[in-house]
């Protein structure tokens, strides 16, 4: 589903930060991307997300190049195939839980008709993971398991092919990154959906089909 | 080693040093632009000083004799008698024209001066020749002559005879003299000398006292003696020395023996003799006895008439016969000539001056109780005064009377009498009936006559020294004492510049606010790991107190020097661009460590408890849990303050409305409720409904709700855009330019056409036929032309030109009957006692106790004055006493701008000895009124008439508060830019403050382009809020101006109003093109 040829990226400060990486994607895969701070995990998965672009290498996505995908572009692939959660759930402290959730659905612009079949599917997820009570509350209402649950649920709102997951649990207690994990362990299972897991968590690295080790922006395998 | 608190807080200064040195530098401009008021403020007080100091030279006191003249030996014996070193001068106002240039000027000051004069202060080797001049360097300049050139010169009328006094000769206009220019003075050499407070500049000729000649052909006297002060005189000192000098002669007394009755007696060069100084002599020689000669027009009895006979008052006291009532006691002559015996009744006329100065025949009858022979006391020529165009007249068809004589009624037996008597009395009356029937505004009486066995010397012993100068017309005046008081009091230019720039004050505090509120956002991180590592808050405080501290020293301290630059082109501009405020080229910048210290100290004090309170405030919002600093905004609490101040905008609006006189008031008070009201709109529009997230608008719903959690992220800024427009577009608007309402009789120039002021006074009553066949301006085209003509006395410029505080403004002396009648003028603020119609009614009232109604401008009361309607302003009559003017009235802005006006029978009755009018309101046919300026000046040329269209002298004074709006505008200007340099520290705090929400945008699929569209319309929507506020609001706050003025600066508004919208949006799109996708993403890992 996806493939990552020789892909490198430096930044002024920080120097070659990925290089010459390639590996590929399937579909329902379980990856753990794990690696030392500063081995270019969050890195690799900005690139997967396209929230940054490679110095070089290519990029196919479903067997299109989206390596060289302009802003607008790199916007929709984004919305429509790819799901972020980050280690701060990053909810927006004005909008409630559930306008949180329905925030990629408003960059999609959906039709009121596919806007109800994701609300449905939203509610879903919503009652999956425990948060359907909360659909009216403020970010700061709830307690930091349920904000990174809402941001799991909003990572899933659009049914993406692949959620890149950048240190979910890295904020949460023992139990509460437990619930996390088997969540997003579910999410796979029950949609298909491909995971990114960047992680320093050999637990929750142990849970997947296939660990990425990542050193001085070297893969080993 | 273990950093200490100064180490951390050094690094952490170097670290940020961008955001630090934008600290400095918006603390830098608001202490440079405190201390560049103060310092200000200080140059011009200075300056002030300085300019008075140089006018006055040496002169510490001043012994004036207002329009008298005093015998010049004074100042000798002065000096000699009393060892205070003098001079005298004699200070006359004229005008002059260079033969050379033909170029002339007016209200020029002429000081005849002795060879002592330059001495006195201090320049030895200065003199000027006989049979010329020295001018100062201004009048050279003005007239463009050199040495060498000549000037005519004309001057008031210089004579001890009161040209309005009772038989004074009408021949006299003024005198004129051709001198060449011998000197040109600098400001070192005197040449700027000056007994008035006042920093414009005087246009002086100096000239040898000499060379001037009264109308007798004597030599001249003076009227103001300089008392140097080195030595520190007290003023009563001063006076004392003054009593102790002080002669009769001096005061153009003079003793006489009179032969018929063996006894002497003192007469005046004024003919008559002041009641204050009758009493004076009375107190020291009780034997005096007054006496009154007047001229009758015709004695009648039955069918004979006796024409033009003197006729003497005296007292019982040295003429014994002469009996209380209504008798009168006859020579043979005139008898045999009405064929009266005893106990008949003749009736008398004469001419007597009515309250307005205007010749009434009276008339009065008197039972004839006794005939005397012509000898003796009965055959006394001197009785008669030295009336100057009578005494010496051949025959009495030459008289010059001052009144009118009917030649054909004067028969060939009258002209014998006349040759044999000359002016001997043809019948007498008792004083006090005299004094009632011909006693005015000059005296009561003509001679005091002692009884024989009264020696001349015991008399001039007797009252030498003994007589109170403040009756006998002097006044003392500590003038270097008084000019450093009015300039230590002028206005004060600190407040005015820190008012006027207070909007930019405001600016860069609010700037200095968003900048220290970004730069601790922006150490946030360094903040929590400090509390992370245990520091205790006080100790975070003190660090950040400290760094900010240090901060603020640096930022001050540049802007205390800075203060100096800014005072000195403050002080350059208003030498230049803003010389309508000051009316002079003359301020000097001085730098003085006090304002600069003042300066430093204030702007550390505001910037160091403002920043202590940031900190705090700043720490409780980092030590507050997350949910806590989310503060629900009472939306129904705005609605109520929405609806409460919408009430009383339109309240207010509909009141300006209705309530015509005070619509500009009304409307700005509208106009300001307005600017809040829409302020409270735009928080409520931002907290009043919360909207849901449309699929449809999504980003204008995400921003809807940002805001609404931190409305002060949207309103502070809209306020600050308001309030910078409105104040501008108020100062653009309210400029005052003239329109309908200043030419209406209610305006500031009653309707009045033009304003003239003459230098030599006009006698004649111009709205008579006779008074302008002698002027010329009988032309039937100038039929429709009519004259207010104003009395005028000496005194300081109180009007907004002059920047000293005045404490002795010049009196107009106005008849405001064509006023009233006219309904010209307004008043701001009116007296409510006396229950007048008309407040100019107060002007007509008179009193006996030396009080009496003026009425000025409100702004010469308020800014000049510095009193108030009901005030009493107590100023010298010309007898010496002190006159109490009530103001009655403050006018709204009027031509009489720097008088205080009062009515002309008070002025006629305090300042009798000045002639003639010198102010002149000219109403008539607008149309014509090009030959009305032109047909004047060229009649009234010798008079040294200066003519202005009646808008043209309010324009002189609103020009002053133009260019005090200039100024506002030029600050509000600067406050607007530092504006807008706030605005976009507002995005970028914005913008900081949710860099992570956009990157979760980026990373749900929002596009960044999408997302910068999203930040720039919400900010959008800011702008147009703020310019929309502002505009309503100025325009409503100045809508009297706008609609009944041709003149407002459409233009001007239109462009400031763009101009800030354009660097707005320019503002708003290059800080929008910051937002990109690597400035996001880096945001997303966890802090």
């Amino acid at each position: 589903m996806l493939a990552i040829r020789n892909i490198s990226k430096s930044f002024t400060q920080r120097g070659l930060v990925l290089d010459n990486l390639s590996f590929d994607v399937n579909e329902a895969d379980l990856i753990a991307i794990m690696g030392p701070s500063g081995s270019g995990k969050t890195t690799l998965m900005n690139i997967i997300g396209l929230l940054d672009k490679p110095d070089n290498g290519e990029i196919t996505f479903k067997g299109a190049s989206i390596a060289k995908f302009n802003d607008d572009e790199s916007a929709v692939y984004r919305n429509r195939n790819i799901g972020f959660v980050f280690q701060d759930h990053l909810l927006l402290p004005y909008l409630t839980v559930s306008e949180n959730i329905l925030l990629p659905l408003l960059a999609a612009r959906y039709s009121s008709d596919e806007l109800a079949k994701r609300e449905q599917h939203i509610n879903k997820l919503m009652e999956k993971t425990g948060i359907s009570d909360l659909a009216g509350k403020y970010p700061f209402q709830i307690s930091g398991g349920e904000a990174q649950r809402v941001a799991l649920v909003r990572a899933l709102a659009n049914n993406p092919s692949i959620l890149l997951a950048d240190e979910p649990t890295g904020s949460l207690d023992a139990k509460n990154a437990d619930i996390l994990g088997e969540l997003l362990l579910e999410m796979n299972r029950e949609y298909g959906i491909t995971l990114i897991l960047a992680t320093h968590s050999v637990d929750l690295a142990k849970k997947m089909s296939r660990r990425l080790r990542l050193k001085e922006g070297k893969l080993i395998v | 080693m273990v950093p200490g608190i100064l180490k951390i807080v050094s690094r952490s200064i170097k670290f940020y040093k961008k955001p630090v040195l934008y600290q400095i530098l918006i603390i830098a401009l608001l202490s440079a632009v405190i201390t560049g008021s103060l310092m200000t403020g200080r140059s011009v007080r200075t300056s002030l000083k300085k300019t008075a100091s140089e006018r006055l030279g040496n002169t510490g006191f001043m012994i004036s004799s207002g329009v008298r003249y005093v015998d010049a030996s004074l100042a000798e014996r002065m000096k000699d008698n009393t060892r205070i070193n003098c001079t005298g001068i004699l200070e006359i106002s004229g005008y002059c024209q260079s033969l050379t240039s033909q170029k002339g000027a007016l209200n020029t000051h002429i000081y005849a001066v002795k060879s002592d004069f330059f001495k006195f202060h201090g320049n030895d080797s200065l003199s000027i020749k006989p049979g010329e001049v020295a001018v100062n360097k201004r009048l050279a300049d003005y007239l463009g002559v050199n040495t060498g050139d000549e000037l005519i010169i004309r001057f008031n009328e210089i004579s001890d005879i009161p040209a309005d006094a009772p038989f004074a000769s009408e021949k006299e206009t003024g005198g004129s003299i051709v001198m060449k220019v011998g000197r040109i003075l600098e400001p070192i050499n005197t040449g700027n000398f000056s007994l008035s407070i006042s920093q414009i500049m005087p246009m002086n000729i100096f000239i040898n006292l000499s060379d001037i000649t009264d109308n007798t052909g004597n030599a001249l006297k003076i009227n103001r003696l300089l008392i140097e002060n080195k030595n520190r005189y007290s003023l009563n000192e001063v006076y004392n020395s003054l009593k102790q000098v002080l002669r009769p002669s001096d005061i153009g007394l003079s003793l006489r023996k009179v032969n018929n009755t063996k006894g002497l007696e003192l007469i005046s060069s004024r003919v008559f003799i002041d009641e204050e100084v009758i009493k004076e002599i009375e107190n020291v020689l009780p034997s005096s006895a007054p006496v009154i000669t007047y001229l009758g027009n015709r004695l009648i009895s039955g069918t004979r008439s006796t024409p033009y006979s003197f006729v003497t008052a005296l007292s019982s006291s040295i003429y014994p016969e002469i009996t209380k009532g209504d008798g009168i006691i006859i020579n043979r002559w005139l008898a045999d000539d009405l064929v009266v015996n005893e106990g008949d009744t003749i009736e008398m006329f004469w001419y007597s001056p009515d309250s307005m100065n205007n010749l009434i025949e009276r008339s009065t009858k008197l039972i004839v109780k006794q005939l005397v022979d012509m000898q003796g006391i009965w055959s006394d020529s001197l009785l008669m005064p030295e009336f100057p165009g009578i005494s010496g007249s051949e025959s009495c068809s030459n008289w010059d009377a001052g009144v009118p004589i009917k030649m054909d009624d004067i028969r060939r037996k009258d002209e014998d009498y006349w040759n044999r008597f000359r002016g001997t009395p043809k019948a007498f009356i008792n004083y006090e009936k005299g004094k009632e029937l011909w006693g005015n505004n000059f005296g009561p009486a003509t001679a005091l006559r002692f009884p024989a066995g009264i020696s001349g010397k015991e008399i001039e012993e007797k009252l030498s020294g003994s007589l109170d100068p403040y009756k006998t017309g002097f006044s003392v005046t500590d003038l270097s004492g008084e000019s450093v008081k009015s300039a230590n009091e002028s206005v004060d230019f600190s407040t005015l510049f820190l008012s006027l720039g207070f909007f930019l004050i405001l600016a860069s505090v609010v700037l200095l606010s968003l900048t220290v509120s970004a730069y601790f956002d922006s150490k946030r991180g360094q903040i929590n790991t400090l509390f992370a590592l245990g520091f205790r808050n006080k100790w975070i405080e003190r660090i950040l107190f400290l760094e900010s501290g240090l901060i603020a020293l640096v930022g001050c301290l540049i802007g205390a020097i800075a203060g100096s630059l800014v005072n000195i082109l403050i002080t350059k501009a208003l030498n230049s661009v803003w010389i309508g405020a000051v009316q002079t080229d003359t301020l000097d910048t001085f730098f003085n460590y006090i304002p600069m210290l003042i300066g430093f100290l204030t702007t550390i004090l505001i910037t160091m408890v403002f920043l202590m309170v940031k900190i705090k405030r700043y720490l409780k919002m980092l030590n507050r849990k997350e949910k806590e600093n989310f503060v629900s905004h009472s939306s129904i609490r705005n609605f109520i303050f929405l609806l409460t101040s919408s009430f009383i905008a339109t309240a207010l609006f509909a009141f300006s409305v209705f309530y015509k006189d005070q619509e500009l008031s009304l409307s700005f008070a509208a106009g300001t409720v307005l600017l809040i009201t829409q302020v409270l709109f735009w928080r409520q529009y931002y907290i009043g409904w919360k909207v849901r997230i449309d699929n449809r608008k999504p980003r204008k719903g995400i921003s809807r709700n940002y805001y609404s959690f931190y409305p002060s992220h949207a309103v502070t800024p809209i306020l600050f855009i308001a309030a910078g427009i409105f104040a501008v577009f108020i100062t653009g608007a309210n400029k005052m330019n003239f329109y309908g309402e200043h030419l209406k009789r209610s305006g500031g120039t009653g309707g009045y056409l033009l304003w003239c002021e003459n230098t030599i006074p006009v006698k004649e009553d111009m709205n008579t036929t006779s008074g302008r066949k002698t002027l010329g301006l009988d032309n039937q085209q100038l039929m429709k032309m009519s004259f207010v003509q104003a009395k005028r006395s000496s005194g300081d410029d109180a009007s907004c030109l002059n920047l000293n505080h005045v404490t002795a403004p010049p009196l107009l002396g106005i008849d405001p009957d064509d006023f009233i009648s006219k309904g010209s003028f307004s008043f701001s603020k009116v007296l409510s006692e006396g229950n007048m119609e008309n407040p100019w009614q107060f002007l007509y009232e008179t009193s006996e106790s030396n009080t009496i109604y003026g009425i000025a401008d409100q702004t010469v009361l308020q800014w000049g004055l510095k009193i108030k309607t009901g005030d009493t302003l107590i100023l010298r009559a010309e007898n010496g006493q002190p006159l109490n003017i009530i103001i009655a009235s403050g006018l709204k802005s009027s031509v009489f701008q720097g008088y205080v006006l009062i009515g002309m029978n008070n002025f006629l009755k305090y300042y009798p000895s000045v002639s003639g009018s010198s102010v002149l309101l000219v109403d008539g046919d607008p149309k014509l009124i090009d030959l009305y300026k032109s047909t004047l000046t060229e009649r009234l040329e010798n008079y040294g008439i200066n003519i202005k269209l009646a808008t043209e002298r309010l324009a002189s004074f609103y020009e002053v508060t133009n260019t005090y709006l200039s100024v506002f505008g030029v600050f509000g200007t600067l406050g607007m830019i530092t504006g807008i340099a706030g605005l976009g520290f507002v995005l970028l705090r914005n913008y900081n403050h949710r860099k992570r929400e956009f990157a979760l945008m980026l990373a749900t699929g929002f596009p960044v382009k999408k997302i910068r569209r999203m930040i720039l319309s919400e900010q959008m929507l800011i702008l147009f809020a703020g310019v929309s506020s502002g505009v309503v609001s100025a325009i409503v706050a100045t809508l009297p101006s706008l609609t009944n003025s041709p003149d407002v600066p459409w233009l001007f508004l239109l462009l400031m109003v763009l101009a800030i919208i354009i660097t707005g949006l320019v503002a708003l799109v290059l800080s929008v093109r910051a937002v990109t996708n690597d400035s996001l993403t880096s945001s997303l890992k966890k802090e």
